[in-house]
């Protein structure tokens, strides 16, 4: 008999887990848009909930080995640097702040964009927000498990590049 | 040597998609008409070659070559029907269809979840990454 | 400490541009594990979602196993693409070719057992389960078919590739039995399409 359990050998690179995330992913947005009545809004709100509740929870894995962050930017710099190069394969392009709270981060290709649009095409932007709204979510919910409750959103102006807005609510 | 023009066909013979490259002739015929009357060869083709074969045909049908030029053909298990025409100087071109399946097809269109499958494929990124691939090919 | 490869400032925002390589020495994240724990925690938030979505337990079972058929017409072509493989020679070869399946999306091999004698039926084996790590039923989900996107994968992965079948879990980890059965039946091969006016 085969020995059973997580075999190394497959797949050493987690591409394919990777893949079928993908897969996953596409079929919570179509499965959400199916629910839509007329309030496209409040349905991807539904995959936004989702997003963080696996934020939440994936960022204690990402992060329990280390000491703890020396400041907000300090996490921010983490989750533009190592998050993300972890679950995008690569890491944000650009990080802009106000030093108040506010932080934009852009990624020039991000992958689950990535397949989808050509530079300098308009094809597909209207429906791309769909795809960001776990994403935002995830980030969202990292963030609050770091201690940084923060809204979260996205801004599409040219694919397959986007940028996510994190505004800090300050206590 | 030369790439002529690309046919993708579903499973069930829709035409996903075509672009042509150096194509001098004309079938004078539309497009749709072109599709049908392709997909019925190559069905005909694909069942005559497996009924005639004296031996167990494997992978059956894999091209036909005239005085001008060479019609390659690869179908994947899943039924997706790939048609290349080449002059006769390409031969042994397979790699390149399997190319346009896994690196291109796959990519572009199995993985973008705004792509329906069994539809004519709408995608520019894929048409222009389909383009690049021929351009770039030894064969074009 | 993060080492910038470049700040810059203007006058009132900070832009930080991160060079490809950086990162703290020695904290690469195990990429794989991280993956595999996104999928584990992704598919646990929908079946949470499904729960909240759907009154009737049986609902969500059955828009699992939909979703899953709609992941598999595009897994099918993915696994093909990756392995070069061609179609099976008979249902052997197709238990051999899932259970690979299983290996390259889930990074597990379950075991292929309880053969029917016609040769039309087998069971895979889960020993462990990536799907269901982080899970525990609770009482009043106890009809939830909880990794039955699975079952539909299988459907809309075989139907790909002209085979009909039909899967069903018959033991369940989640529901204190020692292994997770997960049965295969063949139900039917279907033809190609003949084009219109042939025959």
């Amino acid at each position: 008999m085969k020995q059973q359990g997580l075999d190394s050998k497959a797949d050493p690179t987690g591409e394919g887990v990777q893949s079928l995330f993908e897969y996953l992913h596409a079929e919570m947005v179509t499965y959400v848009l199916s629910k839509a009545d007329n309030d496209k809004e409040e349905e991807l709100s539904r995959l936004e909930w989702m997003g963080y509740s696996v934020g939440y929870r994936i960022i204690e894995r990402l992060s329990r080995e280390w000491s703890r962050f020396k400041d907000e930017l300090d996490i921010i710099k983490f989750i533009c640097t190592d998050f993300w190069s972890t679950l995008y394969h690569k890491q944000i392009d650009n990080l802009r702040t106000n030093h108040h709270g506010i932080y934009m981060l852009q990624d020039n290709e991000f992958r689950l964009l990535a397949n989808i649009g050509s530079k300098g095409s308009k094809q597909y932007l209207r429906e791309s927000p769909r795809l960001l709204a776990f994403s935002c979510g995830l980030l969202r919910g990292s963030l609050a498990n770091l201690g940084a409750v923060s809204t979260v959103t996205a801004e599409i102006s040219a694919l397959p590049s986007c940028i996510f807005h994190i505004k800090v609510q300050r206590m | 040597m030369t790439i002529h023009n690309l046919y993708i066909f579903s499973r069930n013979g829709t035409l996903l998609y075509y672009s042509e490259w150096n194509r001098l002739n004309k079938s004078g015929i539309t497009m749709e008409e072109e599709a049908k009357l392709m997909y019925g060869m190559l069905f005909s083709i694909k069942s005559f070659v497996s009924k005639i074969s004296p031996l167990d045909p494997k992978e059956g049908f894999l091209y036909y070559k005239t005085s001008k030029y060479t019609l390659h053909y690869l179908e994947t298990p899943s039924g997706l029907k790939f048609v290349l025409n080449t002059d006769n100087g390409a031969q042994n071109i397979r790699g390149l269809l399997q190319q346009l399946y896994s690196q291109v097809y796959l990519e572009y269109v199995v993985k973008n979840p705004l792509c329906q499958l069994n539809e004519p494929i709408q995608s520019e990124l894929f048409k222009q990454k389909v383009d690049a691939l021929i351009k770039h090919s030894q064969y074009f | 400490m993060i080492v910038l490869s470049s700040t810059w400032r203007d006058s009132k925002r900070h832009l930080f541009k991160f060079s490809q390589e950086m990162s703290r020495a020695g904290s690469r994240l195990d990429s794989k594990k991280v993956n595999s724990e996104l999928f584990t925690l992704t598919y646990g938030a929908l079946v949470a979602q499904l729960l909240k979505d759907y009154e009737n337990i049986d609902d969500v079972n059955k828009q699992l196993e939909r979703m899953g058929y709609n992941m598999g017409i595009r897994l099918i072509e993915d696994f093909l693409a990756r392995t070069g493989s061609g179609r099976c020679y008979d249902f052997r070869d197709t238990a051999e070719k899932i259970q690979t399946g299983f290996k390259i999306f889930l990074g597990i091999t379950p075991t292929i057992t309880n053969w029917s004698t016609a040769g039309d039926e087998f069971s895979l084996c889960f020993e462990s389960n990536p799907l269901t790590e982080f899970v525990e039923l609770p009482d009043h989900c106890l009809n939830l078919k909880y990794c039955n996107i699975l079952t539909g994968v299988l459907r809309g992965a075989c139907e790909m590739v002209q085979m009909e079948v039909a899967s069903w879990f018959v033991q369940d980890q989640l529901k204190n039995d020692s292994v997770t059965e997960l049965r295969v039946k063949f139900i039917k091969r279907l033809e190609d399409a003949i084009p219109a006016g042939e025959d």
